[in-house]
C-alpha cells in the first residue's frame, strides 16, 4: 500500500519537474505577475493628470489664477495653448487629458460682478485621470470663490472662525476605513493577483489530467494508483497544492510585508484563506472536468470563467449594482470568497466569526470533485482524445 | 537570364498562394481555432459589456447614526436619501449597532451627526457630519462620497440663503465654474473601459488561434515522426510568413468590423471616428498581431497550453495600455514592454479616435509606430521561422530515423511514466 502510495507520489513529481511548462506557470508566473501588479501601481495613488491651459484673458486676474490651478495637486501644467482649437488637437493627440479655459473677458466680467466662466475640458476616455482631473475642478470652484469671499469678508472684519462657519455651516469628515491613503494597489491588487493566481491553479488542474488523455498514459496513471481514482488524483494534486500555496504564500509576502499592504487581522486568517483558496480552485477545476471529461472543453469553462471572475466577482464594479443575473455568477467561483474574506479580515479586521461562511464554503469546494470522481475514473480507462 | 529570373519570381509567388491556401484549410478544419479567431471576437465584447452596462455604482446602502436628534439632520439624512449615488437602509441606535450591519454587510456605509451638529449650526459655528465607508470596492466610496458632498454643499448654501449674507446671496459666488466631458460625454466607465478592451481582444485572439494552428502541427509531429502530412507547401520562411499573414488578415475582417464598429453602435459607445480613417489604423495593427502571433507560437507545444498563456499575458497586457492605471504613471521599464504590443498603439489610437473623435493624421506617430513593429516583427518571425522552428522539425525527424519511438517515449518520459520505456533508451533521455 505505501509503495503504491510512494509510487504515485513519485510519478507526480516527475510530470512537474520535467515538462518546464509547469514549473514556468506555477512558479515563475505567478510571482512576476505579482511583482508586475504590485510594483505598477506602486505609487497608490493616480497623481497629476497632465493637463494644458488657454489663457484669451493674459490679465493680471486670470495669470494669478493660472498660478493658483497649478498649485493643484491632482493636476500638473503641462502647456499654455493659444487658442481652444489648438488644445482641443492636443487632447485629441493624447498630449494632455483636458485644459483649463479662460475666456477673453474673464477679468472685465468678474470686476464688474457679472460672473464670468471658467470652463474645464476633461477627456473622459481615460477615466482614471479624468476623475483625478475631475477633483481638482472641484477644488478650483471652492478656491476660485471662497477664497475671494472670505479675503473680503475678512476684510469687513469678521473674525476668522466666523467667516469659515458662514462659508461653510456644515462640514463632513469622510473616513475611508482601513484604506486612508485611497491606494489603489491595496485595493485592486489584492484581489486582482489572488484572481490570477486561482485563474491558474485551475488551467494547470485540468491542464495536468488532460495531459494523461492526450498523452494517453491515463490507464498507467491509474494503475500506479493501484486504480484507485481518489488516490490517483489525490497523489496527482498534492504536489500542485504544495507548490501552489507556497507560491501563494510568497505573494502574501510580498504584499503584506514588503508592500505593506493593510493586514488588520490575524496573519494566520489570511494564510489560511489563501491555502484554502488553492484548494478550492483545485477542487473547482477536478469538478470540472470529472463532470465535463474533454482537455478542449474543460480548459474552455475553466479560462472563459476564470478570465470573468476579474469582471463579475464585483472587485471593481460592485456586485449591487449589475443585472441580477450576473451576479450571483460571481457566488459560483471559490475567488469571490476569497475576496470577501479578505475585505472582511485583511482590509476591516472584523472577528473572523463574520467571516465563517466563506472559509466553509472554500472546504466545501475542495471536497466537491468527490461526487463526480467516478466519472473521471471512467473516462480514464477508457480514454479518447480528439485532436 | 529574363527568364529564369522571372520563373523565380512566378515560383516565389506560387509558394505564398500555395501557402494561403494551405493555412485557409487548416483554420477552416479546426473548429478551436475558428473558436479563437471569431467566435470569441463576437462573445466576449458584448459579454464583458453586458457586465460592466450598469456603469454607475448606485443607491448604496447607508446606515446613518443620528445622536442630535434635530431637523437639521433629519433633512439632511432626506436629502441624502434623494440622491442616486445613496440609499439609506436604517437607523442603527448606535455606532456599535452600525458596525455590526456593516460587518453582516447590510450596509458598506455609515453617517454619524454628533449630538451638538445643529446647536453648533444655530451658534453661527461649524456643525460636523462624518462619513465611515467600506473600502473593498472603491466605486461605492466613490458614490457615498459624491451624494454626501453634494447634499453638504446645498444645505450649506441653503443656510446661506438663510442668514442672507449679501456678498454672497448677491453674487452666489464671483466666478462660475464647469466641466465639459470631451469624447466620453456620458462620463461612464464602460464606455471608457471597452473600447481599449475590444483591440486586446482582438489581438489576443488571433495570438492564440496561431499559436493553437501551430500546436496542432506539432502534435500531428509528434505522431507521425516528426512529418506534419497537412504541412506540403515547400516555400521560404518569407513567402510562408506573408501567406498566412493574409490568410489571416482576412478572417479578421469581419470580427474586426464587428468589435470595433458593431458592438459600439449596439452598447450605444460613442462613436465621433470615421471609418476608412479607423480601418487604416486597424490594418497595420492585425498583421503586427498576426506575425506577433507567429514568434509568440515557438513557445507553445501542445494544444491546451495556450489556455495557459492567454490567461495571464491578457491581463497584463490589459494593464501596459493604462485602463485601469495611468500610462504616464508607470515605471520606465513597463513604458518600454507596453511599447512592443502591438494591441498598445491601436487601442490608444482606437480610442483616441473613436471616442475622442480624432483625425488619422493627429495619429500619425501611432500609425507609423504599428508599421515599424510589422517590419520589426517580420525579421523576428522570419529568423524565428529559419532558425529555430525548421531545425526543430528536422531534429524531430532525425530523432525519429534513428528510433522510430523516440517520440513516443519522450511524451512517456514526460509523464512520468518510465516503466513503460525501455530501461536502455531511458538512460539516453537522461543524458539529454
Amino acid at each position: 500500500m505505501i509503495r503504491i502510495l510512494v509510487n504515485s507520489i513519485i510519478r507526480g513529481w516527475k510530470q512537474l519537474a520535467r515538462r518546464p511548462l509547469y514549473i514556468c506557470m506555477m512558479v515563475i508566473v505567478p510571482l512576476v505577475s505579482a511583482w508586475f501588479f504590485f510594483d505598477l501601481m506602486e505609487d497608490g495613488v493616480v497623481r497629476r493628470s497632465p493637463v494644458g491651459i488657454v489663457d484669451l484673458d493674459k490679465s493680471d486676474m486670470s495669470r494669478r489664477l493660472t498660478r493658483n490651478l497649478s498649485a493643484l495637486q491632482q493636476i500638473e501644467i503641462k502647456t499654455t495653448y493659444g487658442s481652444y482649437q489648438e488644445a482641443i488637437d492636443a487632447v485629441q493627440r493624447g498630449e494632455v487629458f483636458g485644459f483649463f479655459f479662460i475666456p477673453n473677458d474673464f477679468s472685465t466680467k468678474a470686476l464688474s460682478g457679472e460672473k464670468p466662466t471658467l470652463s474645464f475640458y476633461i477627456n473622459y476616455s481615460f477615466y482614471a485621470p479624468a476623475s483625478m482631473q475631475f477633483k481638482g475642478f472641484k477644488t478650483i470652484s471652492v478656491l476660485a470663490n471662497g477664497g475671494i469671499v472670505s479675503s473680503v469678508l475678512t476684510t469687513a472684519g469678521m473674525p476668522k472662525e466666523m467667516v469659515s462657519a458662514t462659508l461653510q455651516p456644515i462640514v463632513t469628515h469622510v473616513h475611508p476605513l482601513k484604506n486612508p491613503w485611497m491606494s489603489y494597489n491595496y485595493y485592486l491588487s489584492s484581489s486582482f493577483v489572488p484572481c490570477l493566481l486561482a485563474l491558474i491553479v485551475m488551467l494547470i488542474t485540468v491542464f495536468s489530467i488532460g495531459m494523461e488523455w492526450h498523452a494517453g498514459t491515463s490507464r498507467n496513471w491509474l494503475r500506479t494508483a493501484d486504480n484507485s481514482i481518489v488516490l490517483a488524483t489525490f497523489t496527482k494534486l498534492f504536489p500542485h497544492s504544495f507548490i501552489f500555496i507556497n507560491v501563494g504564500l510568497a505573494i502574501q509576502y510580498m504584499m503584506y510585508v514588503k508592500y505593506g499592504f493593510p493586514l488588520n487581522c490575524n496573519p494566520w486568517n489570511m494564510i489560511a484563506a489563501m491555502a484554502l483558496l488553492v484548494l478550492a480552485c483545485q477542487g473547482f477545476a477536478l469538478f470540472v472536468i470529472s463532470l465535463v471529461p474533454n482537455f478542449r472543453y474543460a480548459s474552455t469553462i475553466c479560462t472563459l470563467l476564470g478570465m470573468l471572475s476579474f469582471s463579475f466577482c464585483g472587485f471593481s464594479l460592485p456586485e449591487e449594482v449589475m443585472y441580477s443575473w450576473i451576479s450571483p455568477l460571481g457566488y459560483l467561483m471559490p475567488i469571490k470568497y476569497f475576496f470577501l474574506i479578505n475585505a472582511d479580515q485583511a482590509l476591516n479586521g472584523i472577528d473572523l466569526h463574520y467571516s465563517r461562511l466563506y472559509y466553509v464554503i472554500l472546504i466545501l469546494y475542495s471536497l466537491l470533485p468527490v461526487t463526480m470522481l467516478w466519472k473521471l475514473r471512467k473516462h480514464c480507462l477508457e480514454p479518447f482524445y480528439i485532436p | 537570364m529574363e527568364k529564369k529570373r522571372d520563373s523565380k519570381i512566378l515560383g516565389w509567388l506560387l509558394s505564398i498562394v500555395l501557402s494561403m491556401k494551405q493555412e485557409f484549410k487548416h483554420i477552416f478544419r479546426d473548429e478551436a481555432v475558428v473558436i479563437f479567431f471569431v467566435v470569441l471576437a463576437v462573445v466576449y465584447p458584448p459579454l464583458y459589456s453586458l457586465i460592466y452596462n450598469p456603469e454607475i455604482a448606485r443607491d448604496q446602502a447607508v446606515v446613518v447614526v443620528d445622536d442630535s436628534h434635530s431637523e437639521l439632520s433629519r433633512q439632511f439624512v432626506r436629502d441624502l436619501n434623494a440622491s442616486p449615488d445613496v440609499n439609506i437602509t436604517a437607523y442603527a441606535q448606535n455606532m456599535d449597532e452600525a458596525r455590526e450591519l456593516m460587518a453582516t454587510k447590510k450596509c458598506y456605509g455609515i453617517v454619524y451627526f454628533p449630538a451638538d451638529f445643529e446647536t453648533e449650526v444655530m451658534r453661527g459655528n461649524q456643525g460636523h457630519v462624518s462619513l465611515y465607508c467600506d473600502m473593498s470596492v472603491m466605486m461605492r466610496y466613490k458614490a457615498m462620497l459624491t451624494a454626501i458632498t453634494n447634499v453638504q454643499m446645498e444645505t450649506c448654501s441653503r443656510l446661506q440663503g438663510e442668514k442672507s449674507f449679501n456678498i454672497i446671496s448677491m453674487n452666489g459666488g464671483l466666478v462660475d465654474s464647469r466641466q465639459v466631458p470631451l469624447g466620453n460625454t456620458a462620463m461612464g466607465i464602460a464606455s471608457a473601459v471597452l473600447p481599449f478592451i475590444l483591440v486586446y481582444v482582438l489581438q489576443q485572439g488571433m495570438i492564440m488561434g496561431i499559436a493553437m494552428l501551430h500546436a496542432g502541427s506539432m502534435g500531428r509531429r509528434r505522431r507521425n515522426r516528426g512529418i506534419d502530412r497537412l504541412d506540403e507547401v515547400k516555400a521560404t520562411p518569407g513567402a510562408m510568413l506573408m501567406g498566412k499573414t493574409l490568410v489571416h488578415l482576412f478572417y479578421y475582417l469581419f470580427p474586426a468590423i464587428f468589435a470595433l464598429h458593431i458592438v459600439p453602435i449596439i452598447f450605444k459607445f460613442p462613436m465621433n471616428g470615421n471609418f476608412l480613417e479607423i480601418a487604416m489604423i486597424i490594418f497595420p495593427f492585425l498583421i503586427a498581431s498576426s506575425l506577433f502571433g507567429q514568434i509568440i507560437r515557438v513557445f507553445v507545444n501542445n494544444r491546451e497550453g495556450v489556455f495557459l498563456i492567454l490567461a495571464f499575458t491578457s491581463l497584463i497586457f490589459v494593464f501596459l495600455t493604462g485602463v485601469s492605471w495611468p500610462h504616464y504613471q508607470i515605471a520606465p521599464y513597463w513604458d518600454v514592454i507596453s511599447k512592443m504590443i502591438p494591441a498598445y498603439w491601436a487601442s490608444t489610437a482606437y480610442v483616441q479616435m473613436q471616442v475622442g473623435g480624432a483625425s488619422l493624421s493627429q495619429m500619425s506617430d501611432f500609425y507609423w509606430a504599428l508599421w515599424s513593429l510589422v517590419v520589426v516583427y517580420f525579421v523576428i518571425a522570419y529568423l524565428v521561422e529559419l532558425l529555430v522552428l525548421r531545425p526543430r522539425y528536422r531534429a524531430m525527424q532525425l530523432e525519429c530515423e534513428l528510433d522510430p519511438e523516440a517520440l513516443n517515449k519522450h511524451t512517456l518520459f514526460l509523464q512520468g511514466d518510465d516503466d513503460m520505456l525501455n530501461p536502455e533508451l531511458l538512460e539516453e533521455e537522461d543524458e539529454d
